[in-house]
């Protein structure tokens, strides 16, 4: 098979594969708005969805106040974290790399208990802030310390310090929680991760950043392309490695920084989906990137469906039904499936 | 390639590379000695320092049963040697399996903590102490045989044909993900007090330490640590990929096989003596390797990096502290800013990875 | 004389087989090139003839014992085998790794020694690469780095040495000398070389022996003079083209039309 022939065929089967998860992602998001632990008849939604307008009702204030917000956010997080995860793993070429282990979640969660014991403040809204500043700041040191030598932010050195700054900040959290049981309370919740009580003040105030993220994101294809075959090669090619990089890792800290922040540690999204994309394209980033931020949200949004109807009128929290069933899925996924390496 | 075979350049690059070679030798030795140094003084000042004072000889004597003072050998013996010999059985432990770990997956986040090894371990144990009010022993058990179930189930979903690295790290992703969604479901559903219990065992601290725990990781230690130093030289070939490793004559899967089962077994043992204390084996490996030269991958002196972790940690969180807190929470902040700082500065000189 | 030889080798990955019922006899004493188009079973007929692959059908035999009832030490110290991407940890020194390539000369208990010392300083002579003993393999050019990765083979101390596209990822310069190495430890120690090569020229001017592959068959085999042809050309890579004589050693040079 020549070489064109295969790329034509790779478009011509992915390209129709991005239109059906956007069909996917639409039902799922729709789903999302109709099903919950409040039976909404189908009209009552549809007619708050017309009118975009509370009538006053309990119901189409549930539709509209609670889950529209709650779906669009699952969403734009889900694509987020996705997109993030696929630009960490083709940096540091590691398929464990995630923003999980670069520092973002212990950051954010110093910042929120921070915020906690220090300064008293209490609340989702509040804590957005201060999660999302700990995870920018993590990530800037781990970037730092990784670029001091001659060599720059290699993919091992990025790898270690990432590990290495989680590890001093989960102790630092740690630490405090176990003497302090009302910010344990607090973070207990907030570790899970969850889309939960996350509505309309947060999908506003994180939304800006996810989008802008996620429109730069795209441009990556190329460079991540070139970086997975090596420095050396990624030069060769005429590529502004140092540069590249930098530019990479701001993407994914505003990213995954407002995801984290709006919604917690959510790991399994960042660090499963991108392989997830890669089974299915192959190791080309051009394909990897858009593939994973439409299977983010599809996947979380489904976990997150799941967790509201399996556990009614209770509900789950998306980061537990990820665990649970997203899980066993990918492992057998990894077990039939042809790997493509990072 | 302008040399020519003629003896006397070849006795010259002999010569060069016996000295490159002996010089390495002689860094292992100097590093491994230090650090075996650096232990045992730990090891000893941990048990004199406390609310009861003991002076070096007096804590020698006891350990060695060279004199006989009830009240000291009460002190030393029946106080503080359980915790000191357990945070130095875990930190040996947990640094040898760790860089096992990383160096078979060719991976430096493949600590055992990372692929679902210490999470097994920690939904057993969580389930223990909040479906079962499980406490000590239980608990102990219940962990050990959570991260051996983990790890076999691991090896199982990885296995075909072989395990190949790279999905063995995918997989362990995957099983740790589980075990992780399960782990914070019992802990929202959990009363807050057991919850807090579950996050203390979560921790780790090897003052928890169960007498018969500690016993059988001793003793697995003991057989471990050699069979971990013979299989070093199939580990060194197994870093080439599998075609070299095979072309030099190493039975790759019996090998690895081999040496994933001393990894685990070492694991196991230490979380279930001391919990799932995170990063010792994480960073002891990178340390090592820092100190010893890059690749060089030694098992004994990672294993020495990790009792000297364990043991700083220790010692920081139970006397520096205003609160004594579980030894896991201070692992991480003892161990990471030196990485850090091995990270920044080896590099400098361009030595480093 | 034979020692290495393959009788009736079928091979495969998964479910597909790539080589099917193969006869090779691997000249002693000879280098061999293995050429072909891409994907044409080349590298996995080396990797079967190294045991890296194990039969579905047939033999693989040294000096009269089938492979698979060796122990793979004891195969270790008569065969070598270069891979084609090998891997090497991060910041591993040149001298650490072609030290690596005397493993099979060692055991569980038998020390480093002074024919180790002997053996590593011939390999690194050889290459030319004994400056480069204490520089991380990373920082060094392609080129070196292939050279490095021979040195390592030719630590084994092993009479047969196969190598899997030795000459990937080097310029023209140090694709000839690179060959002019294997030719001089063929001659020199009498070693049996068989390379997988992608140039054809380079293949005729410096092989003894080709065995040309085509859609994981052996399609001629033999001396270059006698199997080189435009028609095999044409037929083995589907390339219209003129065979002359290289006008420095006379061997077949493939000109395209």
């Amino acid at each position: 098979m020549s070489n064109s022939t295969h790329v034509a065929r790779r478009v011509s089967v992915l390209g129709p594969g991005l239109a059906v998860l956007c069909v996917l992602l639409a039902l799922i998001a729709f789903l999302s708005v109709t099903l919950g632990s409040r039976s909404i008849g189908l009209p009552e939604v549809l007619r708050a969805l017309g009118s975009m307008d509370t009538d006053g009702s309990i119901n189409s204030t549930v539709t509209l106040e609670l889950r529209v917000p709650r779906t669009l956010l699952g969403i734009l997080v889900g694509a987020a974290l996705g997109v993030a995860g696929a630009i960490l793993q083709g940096v540091t070429r590691n398929p464990l790399a995630d923003a999980g282990i670069m520092g973002i979640n212990s950051g954010a969660a110093v910042f929120v208990v921070f915020a906690i014991t220090v300064l008293g403040v209490r609340g989702a809204a509040v804590y957005v802030w201060f999660a999302f500043a700990g995870a920018i700041a993590a990530l800037v040191l781990v970037y730092a310390i990784a670029s001091l030598g001659r060599e720059g932010a290699t993919p091992i050195k990025l790898a270690l310090a990432g590990a290495a700054v989680t590890a001093g900040l989960v102790s630092v959290t740690t630490g405090i929680v176990m003497t302090n049981v009302d910010a344990l309370n607090e973070l207990r919740f907030w570790q899970v991760g969850s889309l939960a009580g996350r509505y309309a003040p947060i999908l506003t105030g994180v939304a800006p950043f996810l989008i802008l993220g996620l429109i730069a994101s795209l441009g990556f294809g190329r460079a991540l392309n070139g970086l997975a075959l090596g420095e050396d090669v990624a030069r060769g090619l005429g590529q502004q490695v140092t540069r590249t990089r930098a530019a990479a890792f701001a993407v994914v800290a505003v990213l995954a920084g407002a995801a984290t922040a709006a919604c917690g540690p959510i790991v399994f999204v960042g660090l499963v989906v991108p392989h997830l994309a890669r089974i299915i394209c192959g190791p080309d980033y051009r394909w990897i990137l858009p593939y994973s931020m439409l299977l983010a949200p599809i996947v979380l949004l489904l976990a997150d469906v799941l967790g509201r109807v399996v556990a009614a009128p209770d509900e789950l929290q998306v980061g537990v039904v990820l665990g649970v069933l997203g899980a066993p899925a990918f492992v057998g996924i990894v077990r039939y499936g042809r790997l493509s390496e990072v | 390639m302008a040399a020519t075979a003629s003896t006397a350049p070849q006795a010259a690059t002999a010569g060069a590379f016996r000295t490159t070679r002996r010089r390495r030798a002689a860094r292992l030795l100097a590093v491994t000695c230090s650090l075996a140094v650096a232990v045992s003084a730990l090891f000893v000042l941990t048990m004199m320092v406390g609310s009861f004072q003991l002076s070096a000889e007096e804590v020698i004597a006891s350990v060695l049963y060279l004199r006989d003072d009830p009240s000291v050998d009460f002190v030393v013996r029946g106080l503080r040697l359980p915790t000191a010999a357990s945070a130095l059985a875990v930190g040996l432990a947990l640094g040898a399996a760790g860089t096992i770990f990383q160096q078979l997956l060719r991976n430096p986040l493949a600590s055992p903590d990372f692929v679902g090894i210490n999470t097994g371990a920690g939904l057993a144990a969580v389930t223990g102490i909040v479906l079962l009010q499980a406490g000590g022993l239980a608990v102990s058990a219940l962990a050990l045989g959570g991260a051996v179930v983990a790890a076999l189930l691991m090896y199982v979903l990885a296995w075909r044909d072989g395990v190949a690295g790279y999905r063995f790290i995918l997989i362990g992703i995957g099983v740790a993900l589980f075990f992780d969604g399960l782990i914070g479901y019992m802990l929202t559903k959990a009363q807050l007090s057991d919850a807090r219990q579950a996050m203390h065992w979560l921790t780790g601290s090897v003052g928890q330490a169960e007498a018969g725990e500690l016993r059988l990781l001793l003793g697995a230690l003991i057989l471990l640590l050699p069979t971990a130093v013979l299989l070093q030289r199939q580990l060194r070939a197994l870093e080439l990929g599998d075609d070299t490793a095979r072309a030099l004559g190493t039975r790759t899967e019996l090998s690895r096989g081999g040496l994933l089962a001393t990894a685990v077994v070492l694991t196991a043992l230490a979380v279930a003596v001391a919990g799932p204390i995170i990063f010792v084996a994480l960073i002891a490996g990178p340390i090592a390797n820092r100190l010893l030269g890059p690749a060089t991958g030694g098992i004994i002196p990672a294993a020495l990096v990790g009792a000297t972790l364990l043991l700083t940690a220790d010692l920081v969180a139970v006397h520096l502290l205003p609160t004594p807190l579980p030894t896991g929470v201070v692992t991480g902040a003892v161990g990471a800013p030196y990485l850090l700082w091995l990270l920044a500065t080896t590099n400098r000189q361009g030595a480093g990875g | 004389m034979t020692r290495l030889r393959a009788e009736g080798l079928t091979l495969g990955y998964d479910d597909e087989a790539i080589v099917t019922n193969l006869d090779v006899d691997v000249l002693d004493g000879k280098i061999t090139a293995i050429v072909g188009a891409n994907a044409c079973g080349k590298s996995t007929l080396l990797r079967g003839l190294a045991r890296l692959l194990k039969p579905r059908h047939g033999v693989v035999s040294l000096d009269g014992k089938a492979l698979t009832e060796m122990s793979t030490h004891e195969v270790a110290k008569t065969l070598g085998l270069l891979p084609q991407t090998p891997l090497a940890p991060d910041g591993i020194t040149v001298a650490d790794l072609v030290a690596r390539g005397r493993y099979p000369h060692q055991g569980w208990f038998r020390r480093w020694t002074e024919r180790d010392d002997d053996a590593v300083a011939r390999a690194l002579d050889a290459t030319g690469t004994a400056d480069l003993v204490n520089r991380p393999l990373r920082q060094l050019s392609g080129g070196q780095r292939q050279r490095v990765w021979v040195a390592m083979a030719i630590a084994q101390d092993t009479d047969l040495l196969l190598l899997d596209e030795p000459t990937t990822y080097l310029d023209i310069n140090h694709q000839v000398e690179l060959l002019r190495l294997l030719r001089k430890l063929n001659t020199e120690s009498g070693k049996t070389i068989v390379a997988v090569l992608h140039d054809l020229n380079l293949a005729c001017r410096f092989s003894d022996h080709v065995i040309a592959m085509a859609e994981g068959a052996i399609v001629a085999e033999g001396a270059p003079t006698d199997v080189i042809t435009a028609e095999l050309v044409e037929k083995v890579f589907g390339l219209a083209c003129v065979v002359v004589p290289d006008p420095v050693a006379g061997t077949p040079m493939v000109v395209p039309t």
